[in-house]
């Protein structure tokens, strides 16, 4: 990873870091709805994975967190307006911030059930190889997720016909307020790959580079047509589940203890360490960060919500290949 | 004009759209080597190859929402499920995925999906056997056909592979074997929205789908020679839904049964009888009639279905109760 990378991934980190801080003061004081799942803890595995993608390539993110949409280059401003249920946003009020979509850069949205994720990867991995094209789908998920039947018949799909999709499991330990060693059978959800005889591998998912280089194998062992893998990142949620959740199913040291690996500090320390980040740069950075938020936060107010009748718009398409 | 059965005329449909467009492809359960467990595409992967007509697992969610993710970037998948039934085992990626991601996502994509639904009793059982559209006309966001006939078959596949929203496309499997005339060519389609009057009349209006047209248009043959003018409608698509032909249509007649292969209870039937006591209760001078399956699963045992699917007889009798 060059120099300018690993700028790019920790800039990324820390807008996304401060944009979810900033989106829960909203939500604390009133200001925001929405059915916002924070990532904070996670985003040097949404980052880091990210990166490894082409513009043209396809992402499926999760529901925890805003990195995936910075990480891609979605602005600021129209993910703050999906979540206000605003206009100005990317789907028109209708799917909050849970829905963010982005046909110019290949993002295709999300599923609101969980899992719903897997047949739509495996689908647009059909296509780009019934098109003969070398893009691929990136696919995001949670360990908690990985016991649903769609990852089953996905996963074994997308190895049989060979698809180009990489999917990259977020094992954050908790599913809500169930542990993983409780839902899930396996300790590593890479292990799962060997069902489908495809490579599984497990990494530090609060470290960049081991991220970024075990993404970047699986996209271009997907992008020669080699097919689909798995890859796994350990990391942690260290925030609630929503923004207000009690928590009161897993102990504060817990939480604690996993604060003291917190992949923003760890990044920022070790890229100082090298002296690819200086203290001045740090400092521009979080000047840059602050000023795109309160642009985009002003912004956001300013947008009228829409016009209630639209909600009877985007139903059906009007158009044919007739 | 030359006349084909239905499943030819499904067969039909396909190839000319496949051959029209390299988006379209063709997938599920045994329909590339087999040819699929009714016939239907038997000798389409040597005309297409495999990339565009294979064969899958056993996995329905992923069948579907795998074509919703395949049209999200450009094709125009034609899924095949081996039973309609099968929609239930894919439900969430066929009403949540399907019929839901264009709004979600604020119209950001087209959805142009079709899925292929043998439907019908057949002796097969409770979850091989239902005509489950009503289900799912329930459901926003799904666009729902049901051909009576050969040319509506073709008409309306090459309307629904062409149509940029997902199609929920029922195929009778009792109709396959049916012969009837079907304009040949490319151009040839059937559009949605718009009900067929299968056979004119004055003094009762039967509406029937699927499976039962060709039942109703007996029943008319059987009370003409009783002296009664019986009008037999086809609604043909049933999202969208051409209410205007059943109204004029009640206007005149002011009597209606509807005959349909679904559960009596919130089937087609119903929301016809409910759109009529919205919009056209002053023209009904009887109330209406509806012949379906009591609320019960489809047995398997012949004299066990017979006793609950609608039938000839069934219809003539409501069809006489209003006429009396």
């Amino acid at each position: 990873m060059d120099n300018k990378l690993k700028l790019d991934i920790y800039r990324k980190m820390l807008l996304s870091r401060r944009l979810e801080e900033r989106i829960a003061e909203l939500i604390k004081a009133g200001q925001a709805g929405g059915f916002m799942h924070p990532g904070v803890g996670q985003e040097a595995l949404q980052v880091a994975a990210i990166a490894t993608l082409r513009p043209d390539d396809y992402l499926l993110y999760a529901h925890r967190g805003v990195a995936y949409w910075v990480a891609r280059g979605i602005p600021i401003e129209k993910i703050l307006c999906d979540l206000a249920g605003k206009e100005g946003g990317t789907n028109r009020g209708k799917g909050g911030v849970m829905r963010v979509v982005y046909p110019e850069l290949g993002v295709l949205g999300e599923s609101g059930t969980l899992g719903g994720c897997f047949p739509i990867a495996a689908g647009a991995g059909l296509s780009i190889k019934v098109k003969g094209e070398d893009k691929v789908v990136l696919c995001f998920f949670g360990d908690g997720t990985s016991n649903r039947g769609t990852f089953h018949e996905a996963m074994n799909l997308s190895a049989v016909r060979k698809l180009p999709v990489v999917f990259v499991c977020e094992n954050n330990g908790w599913a809500v307020s169930m542990p993983t060693e409780r839902s899930t059978a396996v300790k590593d959800i890479s292990a799962r790959a060997a069902g489908y005889n495809i490579p599984g591998k497990t990494v530090d998912g609060n470290d960049p580079e081991a991220v970024y280089d075990a993404v970047k194998e699986a996209v271009e062992r997907a992008r020669k047509g080699l097919g689909p893998s798995l890859v796994e990142g350990k990391t942690y949620r260290l925030w609630g589940h929503w923004i207000g959740d009690p928590e009161n199913y897993r102990s504060r040291e817990e939480v604690e203890k996993h604060w003291r690996r917190d992949p923003l500090p760890r990044f920022e320390q070790k890229l100082l360490g090298e002296k690819v980040l200086t203290e001045k740069i740090k400092a521009e950075f979080e000047a840059e960060t602050r000023a795109t938020l309160d642009k985009a936060v002003e912004f956001v107010r300013k947008q009228p919500f829409p016009k209630p009748e639209t909600a009877l718009e985007d139903v059906f398409s009007e158009s044919s290949a007739g | 004009m030359r006349t084909i059965t239905y499943a030819e005329a499904i067969r039909e449909a396909l190839i000319e759209e496949m051959k029209r467009d390299p988006s379209v492809i063709l997938y599920g359960e045994d329909v590339a080597n087999f040819g699929g467990i009714f016939r239907i595409t038997a000798g389409l992967k040597d005309m297409f190859g495999d990339e565009r007509v294979f064969d899958t697992p056993i996995s329905e969610n992923a069948l579907v929402g795998g074509g919703v993710g395949a049209a999200l970037a450009g094709l125009r998948p034609v899924v095949e499920l081996q039973f309609a039934d099968f929609l239930f085992t894919a439900g969430d990626e066929v009403v949540l995925k399907a019929g839901m991601w264009r709004y979600g996502h604020g119209g950001a994509y087209k959805i142009p999906l079709v899925v292929r639904c043998p439907s019908g009793a057949a002796g097969v059982g409770p979850e091989h056997g239902q005509c489950p559209e009503a289900f799912f006309m329930h459901a926003p966001g799904l666009k729902i056909v049901s051909p009576s006939n050969p040319a509506d078959a073709k008409g309306l596949l090459k309307t629904a592979i062409r149509d940029d929203n997902p199609v929920l496309y029922f195929e009778h499997k009792l109709l396959y074997a049916t012969r009837g005339e079907v304009p040949e060519g490319e151009d040839f389609t059937v559009p949605f929205g718009k009900a067929a009057i299968a056979r004119e009349g004055d003094d009762l209006t039967l509406v029937a789908i699927s499976a039962m047209v060709p039942k109703a248009l007996t029943v008319a043959e059987r009370l003409a020679a009783e002296g009664h003018s019986v009008e037999v409608i086809d609604p043909r698509s049933l999202v969208p839904f051409d209410r205007e032909t059943i109204i004029e249509s009640v206007r005149k007649t002011g009597k209606i049964v509807v005959a349909e292969e679904s559960y009596k209870t919130l089937g087609v039937g119903a929301e016809i009888g409910a759109m009529l006591m919205e919009e056209a209760l002053e023209y009904l001078d009887r109330p209406l009639r509806r012949v379906a399956i009591p609320d019960v699963p489809i047995p398997t045992a012949a004299i066990l279905e017979a006793f609950v699917l609608p039938n000839e007889e069934k219809i003539y009798q409501a069809c006489r109760e209003l006429l009396s």
